[in-house]
């Protein structure tokens, strides 16, 4: 749908460093409020109210569209070779840099769940590492992917292209579990 | 790291400093990736890269679940009631002061598109601001809100109950362009 509006939407412009970093912040802070609302709709849900979860995924969705706004003024969205190598490089450092560190001082407090949800993450994060970097290989011949479903893990994040295992490999959560995008 | 991590999502627990604000971090990390491949997804999808749309939009969902693990850990997660209340607080803060803030600099610098994108995102929140606040109060009486279609506009994310209008108030996309919840 995006390239029917292509005239309406912000577009990227030369931006000096504080107008830069406004928009940084307000990407963050839309990307935050976005997470925060889904996670409040299934909250809604499990309360018996239906119409309160969908009306926090509207807003949820509201708020993407902020958050790619600002992202396309900062010249965020490229083309998808070079969003690629972007998507990429944040799985790396993630994987080498900002999760160990989080998990060795996690460790030296003993907060367990923290652990958990960092493990959880770091596990998921070489998985699309893996798919990021082969999915660019095809890009760059100018190929798409393998037509596959992309399956994901409720609980942990797990992501695995074509059949789901009978148990989650990271948190052992059975084969429903997993939301397939197919 | 060996087995303790069976089945659920973690749960909250008493954080030390340093790894509450690493968790917060890891939140908003894991926020702005989920919200950069879905922007990645629409733009191989324009390409005709269907099953790399797809992939990125799988990983987009597997980043937001690690991003409500973290909010779980650090005890983000309410009743609705107390939800209704910490968006309505987070939409008031963009309102009165982060957007101004923004606005204010980005029209000191001349940035015509940003500019736009802080309007866009300035308008839709007081539309969110003024919905949770009414919505929390039926939610206090332990109400649910009415069954009425919620309609977002896909381009500035003005939010509307009930039909959408002819044409978007605040950036005039045409309404049958909205998404319907």
């Amino acid at each position: 749908m995006d390239e029917v509006f292509e005239k309406k939407l912000p577009k990227p412009e030369k931006l000096n460093a504080m107008t830069g970093e406004s928009l940084h912040a307000a990407f963050a802070g839309e990307s935050q409020a976005a997470e925060k609302y889904m996670v409040f709709a299934e909250q809604a849900e499990q309360e018996g109210f239906p119409n309160i979860a969908r009306l926090f995924r509207a807003i949820s969705f509201a708020e993407t569209r902020h958050a790619r706004n600002h992202l396309r003024v900062m010249g965020g969205v490229n083309t998808t070779v070079d969003n690629l190598l972007v998507a990429f490089q944040g799985e790396s450092f993630e994987i080498d840099e900002m999760y160990p560190a989080y998990q060795e001082i996690a460790k030296l407090q003993m907060n367990l769940q923290a652990l958990k949800a960092i493990f959880f993450a770091i596990k998921a994060e070489e998985d699309h590492k893996r798919m990021y970097a082969d999915a660019r290989e095809a890009a760059l011949k100018g190929a798409d992917i393998a037509d596959q479903p992309v399956s994901v893990c409720l609980v942990c994040g797990h992501t695995v292209i074509g059949d789901v295992p009978d148990k989650c490999p990271v948190c052992a959560a059975a084969k429903e579990y997993y939301r397939t995008f197919a | 790291m060996v087995e303790p991590f069976k089945n659920t999502p973690p749960e909250p627990e008493k954080l030390g400093v340093m790894t509450e604000g690493n968790l917060k971090a890891a939140f908003a990390g894991e926020s702005q990736a989920s919200q950069k491949y879905l922007a990645f997804s629409a733009k191989a999808r324009e390409e005709g890269l269907e099953n790399v749309a797809r992939l990125f939009e799988a990983v987009a969902y597997a980043e937001s679940m690690h991003a409500r693990n973290h909010l779980s850990v650090l005890d983000g997660i309410g009743g609705t009631v107390e939800n209704l209340k910490a968006a309505f607080g987070g939409e008031t803060f963009e309102i009165d002061e982060m957007y101004p803030a923004y606005d204010a600099v980005a029209k000191l610098q001349g940035a015509k598109e940003a500019v736009t994108s802080i309007r866009y995102a300035k308008t839709a929140e007081q539309d969110h601001q003024a919905i949770y606040d009414a919505t929390r109060e039926t939610a206090q009486t332990g109400k649910d809100m009415e069954a009425t279609p919620i309609n977002v506009c896909p381009i500035c994310g003005h939010t509307v109950i009930g039909s959408a209008p002819d044409e978007c108030p605040v950036c005039g996309t045409a309404g049958v362009y909205f998404r319907s919840f």
